[in-house]
């Protein structure tokens, strides 16, 4: 049914709304969407306007097995204020015993970008499919997609990448957005997992755990502008990544993705290879810690790796720190660089809205500078996930980089 | 028609860049000669690395620590535009942490009056609403504003004093961005000033130094190279980001993206497959207040000059080397010193009065009643002209320009025409389809779109012509910064590639200049002669008809 109101510019409004119980039906129900005649909106004394049609972005598809999770992305989807995909299928696959069923809520939203423009309308459609319909996720989605635009696959929580039907579904998709530090346990399987996916299809992969971390990259980026500290780069002997942790250090028991990520962009970046995976810091190794920083309680465990370059090893340390910030939040990056006797020491810190980037060359500090960086949103992440076309060489990079760090053999955490 | 015509060549403008200096006599000539200079030769330096880390981040760089010195900070375009795009900037974390905004005028506000007086005008020109209490909060306590008198030198040496305090108590390096933002009579004395108290000097310790010229620069040619004269006389020309803010706007940089980012059009950029261009700036508003400034411009100046002739040379430029600055410019500039038309040829160029009308169901008055105007004005508020690019890509290509108040609508638009088919193979279509047409549409609703011929569904075999229409608003869904956020980013970034050049603004000037004194050495114009809310005289009509063509329906 078509649902009329006349929002403000820039508020979505609910179009129309309709159920559906069958692939063929839900199709209907999207044509209708669209020739319904009394689809217009009332416009002062014009007798009102037809709304315009959707936009051409791509195709979005969330794939879940719990109907909160769905929620909590539909409203993500809902607050990406005039950036919507174009059809948005919150596939939930329910009970996978019993016959086949479908239900399916069909809704469509539009946007007024300006007062003198026509609408810009998404559609949604919510689909839960039970018994064996719920285990064929890609005969649900293909079907239902807008034929020549893109297809994203937004898998919040804990992807399954390597069953059948995800790799069924996955097969049709141009991109999955996937949030590595929601992960549970370390996360480091699924990332190796990932790495996977990426390095044997063509799906390009954005990862909410990396995106988040952009204004880290732009900070410590930042240092290497300025061309007294650049020569560096290239001579860098040691990265120690410290994070937030609540678990006393049981193995396994913080996902550390985000920490990694780090290691891993630098790696990539300068083309570092891996020399020595991620271990556990042994007792012995464990001495040569520095202190923990600004009073934290170090939990004293972590993990070590060697890369390595033309000019020597760099050594890696990512550890962790009890912290009240979530587990798995990177509190500092540190990073030291010796060139020709001469030393540089860089000190990145994140305190709210705020990323603090310090620098000392042999032992002088040399810059203080502070970067308004607001920690990003689902939202903001989602939007430019959706916006991202073709496979980003830097996220690719890093992502191989990480698998690479963390080894092909299990690696316990801390 | 206008082959036939004698065009007037233009008065050369001497080239920016330096004469080669003579060879010295100790310069190798033969093989033997080069080949024992280059064995002598130390090894050359090695290329400077780059910074890979930058790669896939969102800014080719941070802009660096700096001060934004406004002058004119009490003027209507710094609350309009230049204020707006700096808390945009600010919102969106494109600014550093370390800047400051020293805004200078010459009212008595204090900083903290004058901070009231920006928030109300973000709220009413911020291009987004409602106002970010938090971003705006952060941002005012980097603005602080300073009265100065432009003639008063004291005033400059305490600015200088003071600019020096801001980078030891702030960290803004010495990095100063001077904005100009003022009345241009001031443009050549507030740059003076600067130079005098050593404000232009650039040192390795002591952080750049970048001056921004807003429009106009100069109202003829000779006034606009005195003005690179004096300002050439502090700052050197890499110093110097003289502002056209449609060079700023989102389509216009998509056209350079359009046109060599993409294989499909630049074969067919050229006579053998273009008919014509069209290029309108038509505006429905009428002067607003700025009679007395228009009465001094007219749309020859005011636009003309400037945006038209840089779309002009934006669409007819050979692709550059690369995407430096320089290389954008040179190219531009070729486009420019290759126009010719006849200003004396009235089939030439065409001006225009708007006398009362109607625009959007609302009576307005002519041109004449507006406040600040002569009652007898002869300021042209419409001018069109068929320009001609004598060079190998675009010879007897016409280039048809127009621009005026109180036009029917708002709408910049570039079309380019294609030409016919050869040869008409569907003689038995009901109609004929229209050629191919491109329009690259630049305000409103940006986006281009292709016309062309399609198959009407049946058993006959009729040709109908159809759209594809590309729009930036379903296509992307995000919105485009303002043109000022644009600029005023790459000027701290130090990136002129959108700024016009000193040999810019003198080659445009140079065919403008002539249209203009060929109106002064001619009798009164019948003005008004057209009606608000018109798409312009008669004669601007008459411009394409004599040459079998019509102006696009906008």
């Amino acid at each position: 049914m078509a649902v009329v109101d006349a929002p403000g510019p820039g508020q979505a409004a609910l179009r129309w709304t309709s159920r559906a119980r069958s692939i063929a039906e839900i199709e209907q129900e999207l044509s209708r969407i669209w020739s319904e005649v009394d689809l217009t909106v009332p416009d002062e004394g014009a007798g009102g306007r037809h709304i315009a049609a959707r936009t051409s972005v791509m195709n979005l598809v969330v794939v879940t097995r719990r109907p909160e999770v769905a929620e909590r992305a539909a409203a993500t989807i809902q607050a990406l204020t005039g950036r919507h995909p174009s059809r948005t299928l919150l596939v939930i696959a329910a009970d996978p015993d019993g016959p086949a069923w479908i239900d399916a809520q069909v809704q469509a939203h539009c946007v007024l970008p300006r007062e003198d423009s026509p609408e810009v309308c998404a559609e949604m459609i919510f689909l839960t499919a039970g018994g064996e319909a719920g285990r064929h996720l890609a005969a649900l989605v293909a079907p239902l997609v807008v034929h020549d635009l893109p297809v994203t696959a937004w898998w919040p929580n804990q992807p399954l990448f390597a069953s059948p039907q995800a790799l069924d579904l996955l097969s049709t998709v141009d991109r999955l957005v996937v949030d590595g530090s929601s992960w549970s346990g370390d996360g480091l399987d699924r990332l190796r997992a990932l790495a996977e996916l990426a390095a044997t299809t063509r799906i390009a992969v954005s990862d909410f755990a990396l995106d988040r971390q952009s204004r880290w990259r732009e900070a410590i980026a930042c240092i290497f502008d300025d061309p007294d500290f650049l020569p560096y780069l290239r001579y860098l002997r040691r990265i120690a990544v410290t994070y937030a942790t609540h678990d006393e250090g049981e193995p396994g028991g913080t996902n550390i993705v985000k920490p990694i990520y780090h290691v891993a962009w630098l790696a990539s970046r300068l083309n570092l290879r891996v020399k020595a995976p991620l271990a556990a810091i042994t007792g012995a190794a464990r001495g040569r810690g520095r202190p923990a920083p600004e009073g934290r309680t170090m939990i004293g465990r972590g993990l070590h790796a060697t890369l390595a370059d033309g000019r020597g090893d760099v050594n890696v340390v990512v550890r962790p720190v009890a912290s009240p910030m979530p587990a798995g939040t990177t509190l500092r990056v540190e990073l030291l660089a010796e060139r020709r006797g001469s030393e540089l020491r860089a000190d990145v810190t994140a305190e709210q809205e705020v990323v603090r980037v310090r620098v000392w060359q042999d032992g002088v500090e040399a810059l203080d500078r502070q970067f308004a960086a607001p920690r990003r949103t689902d939202v903001d992440l989602l939007a430019q996930a959706i916006e991202a076309s073709g496979r980003d060489p830097v996220a690719h990079g890093a992502l191989g980089a990480a698998a690479a760090l963390v080894g092909p053999a299990e690696v316990s955490g801390p | 028609m206008a082959g036939t015509t004698t065009r007037r060549r233009r008065e050369p403008v001497p080239d920016r860049p330096a004469q080669p200096a003579p060879r010295p006599k100790d310069v190798p000539r033969t093989i033997r000669e080069m080949r024992l200079a280059r064995e002598s030769r130390k090894r050359p330096t090695p290329p400077q690395p780059q910074n890979v880390l930058r790669e896939g981040l969102r800014l080719e760089r941070v802009p660096d620590p700096s001060v934004l010195v406004l002058f004119g900070a009490t003027g209507d375009l710094a609350h309009r535009k230049v204020v707006p795009a700096l808390y945009q900037l600010w919102r969106t974390n494109l600014l550093p942490h370390e800047f400051m905004l020293v805004a200078i005028g010459r009212r008595a506000y204090d900083s903290e009056s004058f901070r009231a007086e920006i928030r109300s005008s973000l709220e009413k020109y911020s291009r987004v609403l409602p106002l970010d209490d938090a971003a705006w909060r952060m941002f005012s306590e980097r603005v602080e504003y300073r009265r100065l008198d432009f003639g008063e030198p004291d005033g400059f040496d305490t600015l200088a004093r003071h600019l020096d305090e801001l980078d030891e108590a702030h960290g803004t390096r010495g990095n100063r961005l001077f904005y100009l933002a003022t009345q241009p009579s001031q443009f050549a004395e507030i740059v003076a000033q600067l130079g005098r108290v050593g404000l232009d000097h650039e040192r390795h310790d002591a952080g750049w130094r970048r001056v921004v010229i807003e429009k106009p620069f100069g109202r003829d040619l000779a006034s606009a190279t005195k003005l690179n004269r004096d300002i050439g006389k502090v700052f050197r020309e890499s110093q110097v980001y003289r502002i056209d803010h449609y060079l700023g706007k989102e389509t216009v940089r998509n056209l350079l993206v359009f046109r060599f980012g993409n294989s499909l059009f630049e074969p067919i950029w050229n006579r053998r497959y273009v008919d014509h261009v069209q290029i309108t700036v038509a505006e429905s508003l009428g002067i607003e207040n700025r009679g007395a400034f228009y009465e001094e411009t007219g749309a020859t100046r005011d636009v003309l000059q400037n945006h038209l002739l840089q779309l002009v040379s934006l669409v007819a430029m050979e692709p550059p080397a690369t995407f430096q600055a320089d290389a954008l410019r040179d190219e531009k500039v070729k486009v420019l010193r290759a126009i010719t038309t006849d200003p004396a040829a009235a089939h030439e160029v065409v001006r225009g009065q708007y006398g009362t009308g109607w625009v959007a169901a609302e009576a307005v008055p002519g041109f004449r009643e507006e406040p600040g105007v002569d009652p007898q004005s002869e300021t042209e508020t419409f001018v069109a002209a068929r320009l001609s690019i004598d060079d190998w890509r675009w010879s007897g290509v016409p280039f048809y320009v127009r621009t005026g108040k109180r036009m029917p609508k708002r709408s910049t638009e570039i079309a380019i025409q294609f030409r016919e088919v050869p040869h008409r193979l569907f003689q038995n279509s009901a109609t004929d389809p229209d050629p191919n047409l491109l329009a690259i549409r630049i305000q409103p609703d940006e986006g281009i779109m292709l016309r062309f011929g399609a198959k009407v569904p049946g058993l006959g075999l009729d040709v109908r012509s159809v759209t594809m229409d590309f729009t930036y608003g379903s296509a992307f869904s995000v919105d485009s910064p303002d043109a000022y956020e644009t600029l005023i980013l790459d000027a701290l970034q130090g990136d002129a590639s959108l700024f016009t050049r000193a040999d810019e603004v003198e080659h445009a000037w140079a065919i403008v200049d002539p249209i203009i004194s060929a109106w002064t050495d001619g009798g009164p114009p019948p003005f008004p002669n057209y009606e608000a809310g018109s798409w312009g005289p008669a004669a601007s009509d008459e411009l394409l008809a004599r040459d079998g063509r019509r102006w696009r329906r906008i």
